[in-house]
């Protein structure tokens, strides 16, 4: 038995701090995620912590069959899609680092971040699922549960975004090569 | 690997995120708040076969009280006769009022006598009619 399957049988008997050593393991990552779907640091960390309430509140309805991360981003990414709707807030309006959580957290270099580009070609589903699969290598049934897609909408919309971000990438050398 | 795949995963490790303890502490206390909800209660145990014999014998038991009490209840409990003609289709004969907007008349003197006052009562009334239409 892993070290995980054993505090989640611990938390599920009842034991908070079992549940805290578990989600010790993915906070952090999670948190990272969040802050590509939120407006604001603070959104980000109001959600991970509702993520984690409500996880460790439902846990007897976790199937075992799934990775526990996949059923933690499912209800991550319904949360954070309730708080962006109580917000109103298009992440895509969030342009300034002042204002972009996810700015504000990427070191700085010459070339813009993959993954502000893909936020801005992408929609939010379809980062989300480029997310899962690249940033946290994800199966793509793991990305359809998490999503609650099918399997060919993740592969699909994988493709696409793929050829999306190549482009993107293709422009950007190019661009940096011209004025370079 | 190919390119773009390389990049994402190296861009993605550039995203520097920190829990902090403000909220970690946050959390830690949330889930301390937190009741876990219990799952369903487990079904319940089969009962034995003499708990179902049982039931259908006291099932059988209370259907035929309950056709005995209607079937006692339904018996007739006065004479035949008599129950045909209270359920007679005929209607019973009723006599009918009429308002004869009549005053009875207070006899003190012996009737002979009321009789020819009454006669002369109307007799003046005969009178009085013609003299008022002028015969």
């Amino acid at each position: 038995m892993t070290d995980e399957l054993q505090l989640i049988n611990a938390a599920k008997a009842g034991s908070a701090d079992a549940f805290a050593d578990l989600v010790k393991l993915y906070r952090k990552r999670l948190l990272r995620f969040l802050l590509t779907r939120c407006s604001s640091f603070a959104d980000a960390e109001d959600v991970l912590q509702d993520t984690m309430i409500a996880a460790y509140r439902y846990l007897h309805s976790y199937d075992p069959r799934w990775r526990f991360s996949t059923w933690l981003y499912r209800i991550a990414i319904r949360n954070a899609q309730k708080m962006r709707s109580e917000n109103l807030v298009e992440i895509g309006e969030l342009s300034d680092e002042e204002s972009d959580p996810l700015l504000h957290c990427i070191a700085h270099s010459e070339t813009e971040n993959l993954w502000v580009s893909a936020r801005r070609v992408l929609n939010d589903d379809v980062f989300a699922a480029t997310w899962l699969r690249y940033a946290e290598d994800m199966s793509i049934s793991d990305i359809s549960k998490a999503l609650d897609r099918s399997d060919s909408w993740t592969k699909v919309n994988l493709l696409r975004a793929r050829k999306a971000l190549d482009t993107e990438m293709n422009h950007k050398n190019n661009g940096s090569k011209a004025y370079g | 690997m190919d390119k773009l795949t390389k990049q994402l995963k190296t861009d993605a490790a550039m995203i520097d995120v920190q829990v902090s303890d403000e909220l970690d502490r946050r959390i830690t206390a949330s889930l301390q708040g937190v009741t876990p909800e219990r799952p369903d209660l487990p079904a319940k145990q089969p009962r034995p076969a003499a708990f179902w014999w049982a039931s259908s014998l006291t099932g059988v038991a209370a259907a035929l009280v309950v056709i005995a009490i209607i079937n006692v209840q339904s018996q007739p409990k006065s004479d035949p006769v008599q129950q045909v003609a209270k359920t007679s289709p005929v209607p019973e004969v009723t006599t009918p009022t009429i308002d004869w907007k009549t005053e009875s008349a207070m006899l003190t003197r012996p009737l002979q006598q009321e009789l020819e006052d009454l006669q002369s009562d109307l007799k003046k009334a005969e009178e009085k009619v013609k003299r008022d239409i002028g015969l």
